[in-house]
């Protein structure tokens, strides 16, 4: 009798504890992702440092992308709290997000576009300039081919989606840092500028040289319109014209390492994120 | 002294620092971007252990693990010689990835409480400051003669920070190691050490009198005293530097042999027996045990000076000591980690049985722990099928050694063995190889010269070098055709001349690709020639000068430049002919190009890094500077790649050698066939 109520008990017991144990190691349900994206300088470590930990640590040129988990403070509201009122007082609990910050030094940027094509659950994308170096030409024209890259995958991404089930749109927010710089521009200027910059951008790489990838073993579909951004055959560059493809950009200035209000410096950047939630 | 010590991750966050001086952020910053993400220096080029990196009159040495990804970096002026930073470096390393270790490995760490570390810190580097020496024989130019300061004024008196112990209980110049450095110092750019002594032995009273003596070189006996006193003086050091008995044995043997030692006094007469003690003015009496002892003596008033603050402090030491002892203890001894685990797996022939089959199983289930002896193999498959693929053996032994220094000690992912983790690595670093820092947008660069702000100063200037025969005039015309399908005007200079025949082949191209022009209506182009035997350079100059053209124009003329863009192109030669090279100097100083491509045909093996390297230095601007950030030239443009299939490696041989980036491939005999490069199609190539 015995040994039928130690059986009893064991064989109930065991998958119970089978089951917690592998269940308390499995990884918790995939957070949204947000990524930040950028030419090297700009302050990409650094404003995640700010928004992880509150307060932006001193940082120096990344070698390895970076990933930190952090939840949205508590006066910022999130998408899913749409619908409620104001004057809900019922307790909920802040979504987390997992910010994902990657090298932004030309060599390592295949980090960057891994992410942006791997099947990860990325919500939203945070371009960070800086924008005290866009009033250079060269600072301006660096920073216009990196986004340039990263609309362009975005757009043969959506594109390319239709098929299936399609990867949902991923909102751009371009981050211009560094607003306390003496020489920096302000928001409204740092998107007319890489505006028409992108513009010109799109103009040479469309007349530009073949990649050697092209046309030298197969026919190679070189389709011009795939590779052109936004509206084709359209004589300037606007932002709005990415709407189409699913892309909506926004612009907010922000600064890391400004004297003012502690919590007020990344307040821009958690809005949209709740929003984009 | 030391400048400033910073931890920081792989990620760029700074996770602790210490700045006894300010320092600039763009100094680490240029750290990571040129050693570690361009690779522009050597690694493993330092003296054992901390390689070293010179900006701006600082030097910094750091070292790195790997496993929790931190960089650590101690700063300190380049005029002196710490030697005891690699001690620190290992120790910190040590310590803090024991303090820290834990925190670090649990993802999505961003920053640690590092409260404990600051009196850590300050204690370790009490304990191993031994002071530091300014090195004379770096010879800076600004400086003045460095030989005559006196002995008071000796290293460390430029560091005016407040340091956390008393300061004059470690100015203490440290003898032992000192000699070894100046001597021994593969860093000091001044290869000849100066046979006077060091400012740091001041003590003994005859140094300076022989000092002034050696400067001096009159005639007559004065000067043979001077002679004289300068070869003891030189001997002097030599048996100072090894303070153990060798030295002195040396000495006593010279003073037993059959010619005996001569001493002279004042009066020209020689002096017979003779005092070894007298003339060895360097080290003190016994220098043997005497150094050590006062080695431990520091040590000792260290421990008690340290024990005197708080209780808390004197037990934090004791710690220390025992762990920092074990650290360096282990750091200097040779690594035999994988030796250690090989000894353990059992002996017998069951053992060795099961182990093999384990270690097979482990290699398709993935999760194994690879140690060199697992990559060895491989990785010598692997750069055998670089070697098949046209890359040369530097070039792929550096390659081979980066994927070794990444794989060791890593575990290999689930379900993928050795073979594809190297594969994955190699793909990994040929992608970082041939991935330019920033691309090259040829069309845009001309285009904000001629539709830029203001009146452009001169037009846009591309020259093409090379050996012979690899199709520069060729692919010169090539980029013409490009240029005149968006609507430039391009002059084409024949600088070619010595060859026979070189200003007709232009000729004929600039026919041609006018004839296309004209039937598209499109951009001009011109042939601009001064006949053979003239010299190059004048040419270059001449041709610039006239396709700039601003004050000739008629007037009503809006005074516009001739030409958008200038291409010059040059006469082949070999790259080991060193009169033919050194003329490329003058070319590229009276041109002065914007862009400066060198053409190497694909077929090439070897001999394209020679060719690479030997090009690229010669362009130097007149200041002496390599152009373009110093690297030289500009880009490669690498021709003849439709004749090699897939054996496109000596893309990778140009680019390991100079590390500039390759811009153009030329893949036909037609002018349309010249493409940009696609990083992913050369990496497939090569892997396939």
């Amino acid at each position: 009798l015995s040994a039928i109520l130690v059986t009893l008990i064991f064989s109930l017991t065991l998958p119970i504890l089978i089951h917690t144990y592998l269940y308390k190691r499995a990884v918790a349900k995939e957070l949204p992702t947000f990524l930040l994206i950028g030419p090297s300088g700009a302050g990409k470590t650094s404003l995640l440092t700010l928004l992880a930990n509150g307060t932006p640590s001193p940082t120096h040129t990344s070698q390895a992308p970076q990933t930190a988990t952090c939840q949205l403070p508590s006066t910022t509201r999130s998408s899913e709290d749409k619908y409620r009122s104001e004057n809900d007082t019922s307790s909920r609990t802040q979504p987390s997000v997992l910010l994902l910050d990657t090298p932004g030094h030309g060599k390592l940027r295949h980090h960057a576009i891994a992410s942006l094509t791997s099947p990860t659950s990325l919500k939203g994308l945070l371009f960070v300039v800086d924008s005290a170096v866009l009033s250079s030409a060269a600072g301006l024209t660096e920073t216009a081919e990196y986004l340039y890259d990263v609309l362009l995958l975005l757009q043969k991404r959506h594109m390319q989606g239709k098929t299936s089930k399609g990867p949902l749109a991923i909102p751009v927010l371009l981050v211009a840092n560094k607003q306390d710089v003496f020489t920096s521009l302000p928001a409204g200027l740092v998107k007319s500028k890489l505006e028409e910059e992108l513009g010109k951008v799109r103009q040479t790489r469309s007349k530009g040289l073949l990649d050697s990838g092209i046309g030298m073993d197969d026919g190679g579909e070189a389709d011009e319109e795939s590779n052109w951004l936004g509206e084709y055959g359209a004589k300037g560059f606007k932002f709005a014209q990415m709407r189409e493809h699913g892309v909506e950009v926004e612009v907010v200035g922000t600064s890391t390492s400004a004297e003012g209000e502690d919590e007020g410096r990344g307040r821009k950047c958690w809005g949209w994120i709740g929003a984009n939630v | 002294m030391l400048d400033g010590f910073e931890i920081l991750t792989t990620s760029g966050i700074v996770l602790w620092r210490r700045h006894y001086t300010p320092i600039s952020s763009s100094l680490i910053d240029s750290l990571v971007r040129d050693v570690f993400i361009e690779e522009k220096q050597k690694p493993g080029g330092g003296e054992n252990g901390a390689p070293s990196y010179k900006k701006d009159r600082y030097t910094l040495r750091w070292t790195s693990a790997k496993d929790v990804g931190l960089v650590f970096v101690a700063v300190y002026q380049s005029l002196l010689h710490l030697s005891w930073i690699e001690s620190l470096l290992t120790a910190v390393k040590g310590l803090f990835i024991k303090a820290y270790g834990q925190e670090l490995k649990a993802a999505h760490t961003l920053k640690v409480n590092t409260a404990q570390w600051d009196p850590t810190f300050d204690a370790l580097v009490n304990r191993l400051d031994t002071g530091s020496t300014r090195r004379q024989s770096d010879t800076i130019d600004s400086e003045g003669p460095t030989e005559l300061t006196p002995p008071s004024s000796s290293a460390g008196d430029d560091a005016d920070e407040p340091p956390p112990v008393p300061a004059p209980l470690f100015r203490k110049p440290a003898i032992p190691i000192k000699r070894d450095d100046l001597v021994g110092d593969s860093t000091s750019t001044d290869a000849t050490p100066i046979p006077t002594p060091d400012t740091s032995r001041p003590a003994t009273p005859g140094h300076a009198p022989s000092h002034l003596l050696t400067a001096k070189g009159g005639p007559g006996k004065a000067s043979r005293r001077s002679r004289k006193a300068q070869t003891f003086n030189a001997s002097a050091p030599a048996s100072s530097g090894d303070e153990s008995s060798p030295g002195h044995n040396l000495k006593g043997g010279a003073k037993t042999a059959a010619k005996g030692k001569r001493r002279w006094d004042v009066d020209g007469m020689a002096i017979e027996g003779d005092d070894d003690g007298v003339l060895d003015y360097s080290a003190p009496a016994t220098p043997g045990p005497d150094s050590t002892e006062r080695e431990l003596d520091v040590a000792e008033v260290n421990t008690s000076q340290m024990g005197s603050r708080t209780g808390k402090g004197q037990f934090v030491l004791k710690d220390l000591d025992d762990e920092v002892d074990a650290i360096l203890a282990s750091s200097s001894k040779p690594q035999q980690r994988s030796n250690a685990t090989d000894d353990t797996t059992g002996s017998g022939l069951l053992a060795s049985a099961s182990s093999r089959l384990t270690s097979l199983f482990r290699n398709v289930v993935g999760g194994k722990t690879l140690t060199k002896a697992d990559l060895q193999l491989p990785l010598q498959q692997m750069q055998t099928h670089l070697l098949s693929k046209n890359v040369a053996p530097e070039a792929a032994n550096r390659l081979c050694q980066a994927v070794e220094t990444d794989l060791l000690d890593q575990k290999t992912a689930n379900y993928t063995s050795i073979e594809s983790t190297i594969r994955d690595s190699m793909t990994k670093a040929l992608t970082r190889m041939l991935t330019p820092t920033s691309s090259l947008d040829l069309l845009r660069e001309v285009t904000s010269i001629t539709s830029g702000q203001g009146a452009p100063a001169r037009p846009y200037v591309i020259s093409i070098v090379g050996v012979n025969g690899v199709g520069k005039s060729t692919n010169l015309s090539k980029i013409a055709f490009f240029l005149l399908q968006n609507h430039f005007r391009v002059l084409v200079v024949a600088g070619d001349t010595f060859r026979s025949g070189a200003v007709e082949q232009l000729r004929v191209h600039v026919r041609n690709l006018s004839a296309l022009s004209q039937r598209e209506g499109v951009g001009k182009v011109e042939l601009f020639e001064k006949g053979y035997g003239k010299d190059a350079a004048t040419v270059a100059r001449d041709a610039v000068a006239f396709a700039t053209n601003k004050g000739a124009q008629p007037p009503g003329g809006s005074g516009q430049m001739l030409y958008d863009v200038v291409l010059i192109d040059t006469a082949g030669r070999r790259h080991n002919d060193s009169r033919l090279m050194s003329s490329l100097t003058k070319f590229g100083q009276l041109a002065n190009p914007d862009k400066v491509f060198m053409v190497g045909e694909a077929l090439v093996g070897t001999d394209s890094v020679a060719q690479a390297r030997n090009f690229a230095k010669e362009f130097v601007d007149t200041k002496g500077k390599l152009r373009n950030n110093g690297v030289g030239m500009d880009g490669f443009i690498i021709s003849k790649c439709d004749t090699v299939g897939d054996m496109v490696g000596t893309l990778v041989s140009m680019v390991h050698a100079t590390g500039i980036p390759v811009v153009f491939l030329g893949v036909g005999q037609h002018y349309g066939d010249l493409r940009g490069l696609n990083v992913g199609w050369a990496v497939d190539k090569l892997m396939k």
